[in-house]
């Protein structure tokens, strides 16, 4: 009777001791973003407060750009509605902190992914979005093919940021001179080159683009392919939940892999009929990848059908059709002259 | 020989647009908009996502080849350090895209012109016989691409860069064909490629 009444406190006691560190660990990690997002009925994404290309408000309050539409992939991926996505305009220095109070499901806001980053915030950058990276624009009549050929120029570059230090490292390293021309203001620097005072200008190569349209004659300059700096820029979620990290990556990877694929917005009916496995697999013909997920059996197929494959994504926002229009570079896939790569979904 | 086979070339061009076309065949004829004689205005100016750049390009392919994508409307020559020099370009129609490996077997300057029947029928505007120079639409160089009836070749209608509306053949403005003429060697390997299929 005694060890029975003394083995019932025991297991209660155990019972209490796991039931308070469940809750602890609850409170401090969050495993059910999925849940409130669906319950809630929209995602929330942390994005830039207004950077051409990549996410900016029209004067009605309607963002586009590519980490916009990224965002809009994911509510189209659980929703079957890319307008279930609400944009948070956060500012760079608060960004990480909103995303772990949870202010935001998201942040898809050109954040360079970094270990500091995963290790300070108790965060996790699932895959690179952009590969961006720190380059340089030279005036077209220069003839320039290389950084390397940029030995004795004016350099202009904005104080005080890491691509001043990069600059430094990078001439250093190969044995180049150059003189600096350092100014505070970015729109200072760019007048300081448009007016003539240096050879070159510094900056992240999506930057160098968007700053290009700010010039007198933006086709009189050129930005070089080399890249000094790396600065993959990615979505960023909490860690610990793992579903939702899931299908954060995963929304990403099945852009990429319908671009690979030929699967676009245009002939994504087409894409449903396909007999192709790996075809049949993204559409959700074959497997049952988005059910694994959480989601539907055609998650992958509302993406592309209502934002669209990764190409899609890239030409309309920051490429081709854009007023930025940036080389695909790296960011082309794997297998056309680029680095992007995505595991294949089987 | 070498009028021949450019006559082959528009022509296939000419019928595969009356074929892509074949909607607007009743009420219009099949027209490819070749305007022959034209000496296109040298103050064109290509939209920047068209102009001849050096960008990061990786592949296994060695410095000197000639690789085209259709999709992008771009034709990279193959750089070493992980470079190539991007020149835009106006490919075939959709339905009248290929891919592979070729050579170029031939290079030809400013390339003479000789409609076939078949083209002066339904174009009957065209010259019989035009000799090269600025209004040719073959533009100011040609390079032959295997035994086919491809080639890559310049054009007087700069405009059409970034388009699709040959039947195979890439065109290149008449200074970035120019260009590439003169880094390419008769026996240069060409990669063609196109979007997958579903």
């Amino acid at each position: 009777m005694m060890r029975t009444f003394w083995g019932g406190l025991l297991i209660g006691l155990a019972v209490a001791v796991l039931v308070a560190a469940a809750a602890v660990t609850y409170e401090v990690y969050d495993t059910r973003t999925l849940k409130r997002t669906v319950r809630r009925g929209e995602v929330l994404c942390g994005v830039n407060t207004g950077l051409p290309g990549f996410s900016i408000p029209d004067d009605k309050g309607n963002w586009s750009g590519f980490d916009v539409d990224f965002c809009r992939a994911v509510a189209a991926a659980i929703f079957d509605d890319p307008s279930k996505a609400k944009f948070v305009p956060l500012d760079a220095n608060e960004r990480f902190k909103e995303l772990q109070s949870r202010k935001v499901d998201i942040l898809s806001r050109n954040s360079t992914w970094s270990m500091s980053r995963e290790q300070n915030y108790d965060l996790y950058f699932p895959a690179v979005a952009y590969y961006d990276g720190q380059g340089f624009m030279v005036p077209r009549s220069r003839k320039l093919e290389s950084a390397l050929d940029l030995s004795g120029s004016n350099v202009c570059v904005q104080d005080a940021t890491t691509n001043a230090l990069n600059l430094a490292d990078y001439f250093r390293a190969n044995n180049m001179k150059y003189e600096e021309v350092k100014l505070n203001r970015l729109e200072d620097v760019v007048n300081a080159y448009d007016s003539g005072k240096c050879d070159t200008f510094t900056a992240d190569v999506s930057q160098l683009y968007a700053l290009r349209l700010k010039l007198s004659k933006p086709n009189d300059h050129d930005i070089l392919p080399d890249l000094i700096s790396k600065e993959p820029l990615a979505p960023v979620v909490r860690q610990r939940d793992d579903d939702w990290m899931m299908i954060v990556k995963w929304t990403l990877y099945a852009m990429i892999n319908a671009e690979e694929l030929g699967v676009s917005s245009k002939n994504i009916d087409e894409a449903l009929k396909s007999k192709k496995p790996d075809v049949m697999r993204l559409v959700g013909n074959e497997g049952s990848f988005g059910e694994d997920l959480g989601l539907s059996k055609d998650w992958a197929a509302r993406i592309i059908r209502r934002v669209g494959n990764y190409g899609e994504v890239y030409e309309r926002n920051i490429g081709s059709e854009s007023a930025l229009k940036i080389p695909r570079g790296m960011n082309q896939l794997w297998n056309a002259g680029g680095i992007q790569y995505a595991p294949p979904i089987r | 020989m070498a009028g021949f086979r450019h006559l082959i070339c528009i022509t296939t061009t000419a019928m595969a647009l009356a074929l892509s076309s074949a909607h607007s065949w009743a009420q219009q004829p099949e027209d490819p908009g070749d305007q022959p004689g034209l000496v296109a205005d040298d103050s064109f100016e290509l939209d920047p996502e068209w102009h001849k750049q050096i960008v990061y390009y990786r592949t296994t392919e060695p410095p000197g080849t000639i690789i085209i994508s259709t999709t992008e409307r771009h034709l990279y020559l193959v750089q070493p350090g992980g470079r190539a020099i991007r020149y835009g370009i106006g490919v075939g129609r959709d339905g009248f895209q290929w891919q592979g490996l070729l050579n170029i077997t031939k290079k030809a300057e400013w390339p003479d012109w000789t409609p076939p029947p078949e083209m002066i029928a339904r174009q009957p505007y065209l010259p019989r016989f035009m000799a090269g120079g600025p209004g040719n639409p073959l533009g100011a160089r040609a390079m032959y691409l295997g035994t086919t009836v491809y080639r890559i070749h310049g054009t007087n209608q700069p405009w059409t860069i970034g388009t699709k509306i040959s039947s195979g053949c890439f065109r290149l403005v008449n200074t970035d064909v120019a260009d590439l003429y003169d880094r390419v060697p008769v026996g240069t390997k060409v990669v063609v490629r196109q979007k997958p299929e579903l």
